[in-house]
């Protein structure tokens, strides 16, 4: 067997005269995935992009090792990402004033800064203001899919009908059962490895082979057996089987060191949306794809009310060009789809386009994250040295709370990521106390025993959570920028505490010695799931979409994003995002079939 | 000068021979150091004194090579060479100027003149204060041992040697990846 990398389709002309089927505004998770649903229905798709085309094996260089690059990953001089320091005592905008040359979102702070600064906005092009948020974007084509987490969860009804649950917020128009089958869909063409559990509140997935757990993992998950709550291999958007459909991806073969890009896969194992969704789409011949294209109005026809394209600047040239089409796609992520509804502001439509129920920007909502701990098995002191992060992730602990019982203190629930043994950068190094030859065993026999984990929170939605546009600030561009209006509340303060008490009990209960907590809550935005913003609903005076994700107002406009959930649930979005976009733009292409758009 | 140039060479060598053998082709490295460095930062004494202060922190053991052998100071001193913050130069030279400082309270004698006893018991002044450090020298014994054990364990050595990491590396067998039949 040998390793065969196969280019990137060849680029169609884009033709700016002609009325495309649709336009879709974003190539992350959600716009890829209605480029491929839309393109292989057979209409044909103009996509819009804001960033550049990237050779992403070229920026990852996943097999690079650390003394191969002169600063070992790190920037080079002038560049800087933003800490959580400053995202606490400052406010945005965040790269004000600041004498570095560029500034990055806290994501540049990771391991292996370099390899994201093409993929990561430049903070100084692209401000915001308002309240403090650590807002992470990715202009790249497949956005922020190049660099995500993969953890790959369902959602289920404890999610979908949250309020028929425990009163609070509003139910989704729809139910689990209304976008399982997408679901499916979705493991089925992008690949997704996992154990099934059959837990209600947490469904399985078409599974490939799962990732296999090491040693303190199966000691968690063993103690945890014995109070209900369960331990499963990471559920990861990553095909470990195999994709006979898709050319462009390679299966998973472990290989190591996953975690020490900001998840960067350069043999395309993990999901992402150019070889995940859009080459497949381009190899159709219905895509055509316009890079370094920001979107900055829905252009509306005033003589029909219906939209008619999408008006953008090229961000090299600064030029300004339309788009037209028969159907305009908004997935341009949570955030810059609301902003864009926003800045389609006319005198039909004073605030905003498809707000006519003045929710959009509201109840924008995510998860709360910080807290958690790590543990030190003492057994596994002074072990071989093992290959543990050839893995996408360790393991995920469903949400246990709110479920059956009620807690006293908060609403909704939580779920835990964690991982455990060897890497390629020790763990535990720096916090290892000393020097010498002492410090130097202790790093090298304590480096495969720790376990460690953190929690992902439901935060709530509510009205006043939102984000509209500055009047005064306007970016690289001259297009105004959000202002953010969004903070934790107190049911956000109370699960993190509970988070800490139940990590750490977790831990001791399994007879690991706890070594570290941390109890801190993150930056609002941290987690990286911002949501709501443009929610569906039954009812156009409180929801800015139906169930398909088109607007209440304007027929042929579809937001396919995160924006359209109407809850966070603490499960993480993108496979939920996914298979929303499927199911709604399986609908749009029947539709435009009958002519009904 | 000639120490820093030897440094600088030895550093591109170093990641030249990594390159002469790699699994994967990376770009060219040769220009890696920035052209535009200052040529020099820490004179020839406080160089040697940063190498042994590395090596006293990581040093060569049964098990692995230390962090002289893996070139850490001269990651270092690279680093500090290209940056843009003057005052994190000065910042170091200062604390290389307390060590000095600390041993002659000490011993009597610079830390490179002083024993090898002497040496470890000017670094156990340092590190007392690991936790919650007060003088100079307790300060700069953060950075320093932050910058060795970032420096010693993504070097060659570090990863190879003493961590004996087994990943990061196609293995055949196992992958099969997307075939071309």
């Amino acid at each position: 067997m040998t390793l065969v990398r196969v280019a990137p389709p060849l680029l169609q002309d884009v033709d700016l005269a002609r009325t495309y089927d649709a336009v879709i505004v974003g190539s992350g998770a959600a716009g890829g995935m209605a480029a491929h649903v839309l393109t292989s229905r057979g209409m044909d798709v103009l996509l819009l992009e804001a960033g550049k085309k990237l050779d992403i094996e070229r920026e990852l260089r996943s097999m690079e090792w650390p003394y191969e690059h002169p600063r070992r990953g790190d920037f080079p001089p002038g560049s800087h990402a933003l800490s959580f320091n400053e995202y606490t005592i400052r406010q945005p905008p965040y790269a004000k004033k600041t004498a570095f040359k560029h500034v990055y979102s806290y994501v540049g702070g990771w391991s292996g800064s370099d390899y994201v600064k093409n993929i990561l906005v430049d903070e100084k092009d692209h401000p915001y203001t308002g309240t403090r948020y650590a807002w992470v974007r990715a202009r790249a084509l497949g956005g922020k899919t190049n660099i995500w987490g993969r953890l790959a969860l369902r959602l289920s009804d404890y999610d979908f009908k949250a309020k028929s649950h425990d009163g609070y917020g509003e139910d989704w128009p729809i139910a689990y059962a209304d976008l399982a089958p997408y679901y499916d869909k979705v493991d089925l063409y992008l690949g997704i490895s996992g154990v099934a559990e059959n837990l209600p509140h947490l469904p399985d997935s078409r599974f490939q082979r799962p990732t296999k757990l090491n040693t303190a993992e199966v000691r968690l998950r063993q103690s945890l057996a014995k109070t209900g709550r369960v331990l499963t291999p990471y559920r990861a958007g990553v095909t470990t089987d195999g994709l006979k459909h898709n050319k462009y991806r390679s299966k998973c073969f472990g290989r190591g060191a996953c975690n020490r890009r900001p998840g960067g896969c350069d043999i395309h194992a993990a999901f992402d949306s150019p070889t995940g969704l859009i080459y497949p789409a381009m190899d159709t011949g219905h895509l055509t794809l316009r890079t370094n294209s920001i979107a900055h109005e829905v252009v509306v026809d005033r003589n029909t009310g219906r939209a008619r394209g999408v008006a953008f600047l090229d961000s090299v040239t600064h030029r300004s060009y339309e788009a037209k089409a028969k159907v305009v796609i908004l997935a341009a992520s949570t955030l810059e789809s609301a902003r864009l509804l926003l800045l389609s502001r006319s005198p039909q439509h004073p605030n905003g386009l498809a707000n006519s129920s003045g929710h959009v920007g509201h109840n924008f909502c995510e998860h709360v994250m910080g807290p958690g701990v790590t543990g030190l098995v003492r057994e596994l002191v002074g072990k071989p040295h093992t290959l543990d992060d050839g893995r996408p992730g360790g393991f995920y602990i469903p949400r246990f709370r709110n479920l059956k019982e009620r807690q006293p203190g908060f609403i909704r629930g939580y779920g835990f990521e964690g991982s455990s043994g060897h890497e390629m950068f020790p763990p535990g190094a720096f916090g290892t106390p000393g020097f010498g030859a002492g410090f130097k065993k202790t790093v090298r026999d304590h480096a495969g025993a720790f376990i460690g984990m953190g929690a992902f929170g439901e935060v709530l939605p509510r009205y006043e959570s939102h984000v509209d546009l500055d009047p005064a600030t306007k970016d690289a561009w001259g297009i105004p920028v959000l202002r953010f209006h969004y903070q934790f509340g107190d049911n956000e303060r109370k699960m993190a505490e509970d988070m800490v008490v139940t990590a750490r009990e977790m831990l001791e209960e399994a007879g690991v010695e706890v070594v570290g907590v941390d109890r801190e809550i993150l930056t609002e935005g941290w987690s990286i799931h911002e949501l709501g913003t443009a929610r569906m609903g039954a009812d156009p005076k409180t929801s800015v979409l139906n169930q398909f994700q088109q607007s209440h107002d304007i027929r042929n406009l579809f937001v396919v994003d995160g924006s359209s959930h109407v809850n966070a649930s603490c499960q993480n979005p993108t496979w939920t995002i996914m298979a929303l976009a499927w199911r709604s733009c399986d609908y749009l292409a029947d539709e435009f079939g009958k002519g009904n758009l | 000068m000639k120490k820093k140039d030897l440094s600088r060479r030895e550093l591109i060598e170093a990641t030249a021979a990594i390159l002469a053998a790699p699994l994967l082709k990376v770009g060219v490295v040769g220009a890696r150091v920035p052209a535009g460095a200052p040529a020099r930062v820490l004179t020839q004494a406080e160089s040697a004194l940063l190498d042994e202060l590395t090596e006293l922190l990581i040093p060569t053991d049964e098990h692995s090579p230390g962090a002289r052998a893996a070139g850490v100071a001269a990651y270092i001193e690279a680093r500090l060479a290209e940056s843009l913050e003057p005052e994190w130069r000065a910042r170091w030279r200062s604390g290389l100027q307390a060590v000095d400082a600390l041993s002659h309270e000490l011993s009597g004698k610079p830390f490179l003149e002083a024993t090898p006893d002497q040496r470890v018991a000017v670094l156990t002044r340092m590190a007392a204060g690991e936790s919650a450090p007060k003088t100079e020298a307790e300060r700069f014994f953060i950075e320093l041992k932050q910058w060795t054990v970032r420096g010693y364990y993504t070097s060659d050595i570090g990863i190879h040697a003493d961590q004996e990491y087994k990943g990061n590396v196609y293995q055949p067998g196992e992958y099969a990846g997307f075939d071309a039949k």
